[in-house]
């Protein structure tokens, strides 16, 4: 297990990437409970159809655990700090790159800074966060 | 147009610094939980692992912070009798202050922050203050959104002042 000692400032990951398709965009109004966004995705742009913004958002989330690397135990989300830069559209292909940029150790865990952006199929980036999470400092033995 | 005639939705021009909104509640389940795991693809351990959640300060599995997000989200487009004519979300800046479990009743409190024009005349710019309260009044999220919003379209603006 990597605990928050193991962790470098600079690491940097790419995840795998995942397709945003019309389904993700009908879960995401079914969870969120948002029915607006099937408004704003029925506006007939010639680009494409966009999705939620924060589907996006939610979807580069979850592509973070599936870098084939030891994750550490995350012991809760802090803070965040996200801005959308261009649309993701219905199906676009997005990774994330992810750096790690600080880390502050506290008294029984560490807060770790993320960077992150969210990349689509021309390499263009749509979406930036930084993210704080509070991650398990190895356990004395 | 999605929607049917432009008095179904707020304008900039309408929208007011102070104005402010209060949603109806939610009961977060387990399916939305599980449902959230599934489209996120956040399986992470604090959201899909009761056995080894109840050893953990929480005692249970919690809600991932990005599902308080998006139904908080869908509460605050419930929240509005008339919806903004949002474009857009352009940012946000949000803090997680305490656990959603299975079970807990969210709602949100919207404010409206602050206003401001873009270099484009169609549309301009609002801050929206939210906080995600639950069932006993604790704050558990709570941040600014900035949204983009459409300006009255110049022919209806033209009515109007006839």
């Amino acid at each position: 297990m990597r605990y928050f000692e193991d962790l470098e400032v600079g690491e940097q990951f790419r995840t795998p990437a995942r397709t945003v398709t019309e389904a993700d965009v009908l879960a995401y109004a079914a969870i969120s409970g948002d029915h607006e966004v099937l408004d704003r995705a029925a506006g007939g742009d010639p680009d494409g159809v966009p999705a939620p913004e924060f589907l996006a958002f939610a979807v580069s989330s979850g592509l973070g655990f599936r870098v084939p690397v030891d994750q550490p135990p995350i012991l809760a989300f802090m803070t965040f700090d996200w801005r959308a830069v261009a649309p993701v559209r219905i199906g676009d292909t997005i990774h994330c790159r992810i750096r790690i940029a600080q880390k502050r150790p506290m008294k029984d865990a560490g807060v770790l800074v993320e960077k992150r952006e969210v990349v689509n199929q021309r390499g263009e980036v749509v979406q930036e966060a930084e993210y704080k999470l509070l991650v398990a400092r190895r356990p004395a033995s | 147009m999605a929607r049917g005639s432009d008095g179904d939705r707020q304008y900039f021009e309408e929208i007011q610094v102070g104005d402010e909104y209060q949603s109806p509640g939610r009961t977060v389940t387990e399916a939305d939980i599980v449902a959230f795991a599934g489209l996120s693809g956040d399986y992470n351990v604090l959201h899909t692992d009761a056995e080894f959640m109840r050893s953990s300060i929480f005692g249970e599995r919690i809600a991932h912070g990005l599902l308080g997000l998006a139904i908080s989200s869908g509460l605050g487009s419930r929240a509005m009798p008339r919806p903004f004519a949002t474009m857009a979300f352009l940012g946000l800046r949000w803090r997680f202050k305490g656990p959603i479990k299975i079970g807990d009743t969210i709602k949100v409190r919207l404010r409206v922050a602050d206003k401001r024009d873009t270099s484009k005349p169609d549309r301009g710019i609002v801050t929206i203050q939210r906080t995600v309260l639950n069932q006993r009044g604790e704050t558990v999220q709570e941040g600014d959104t900035e949204i983009m919003v459409e300006r009255r379209p110049a022919r209806t603006a033209a009515r109007a002042h006839a």
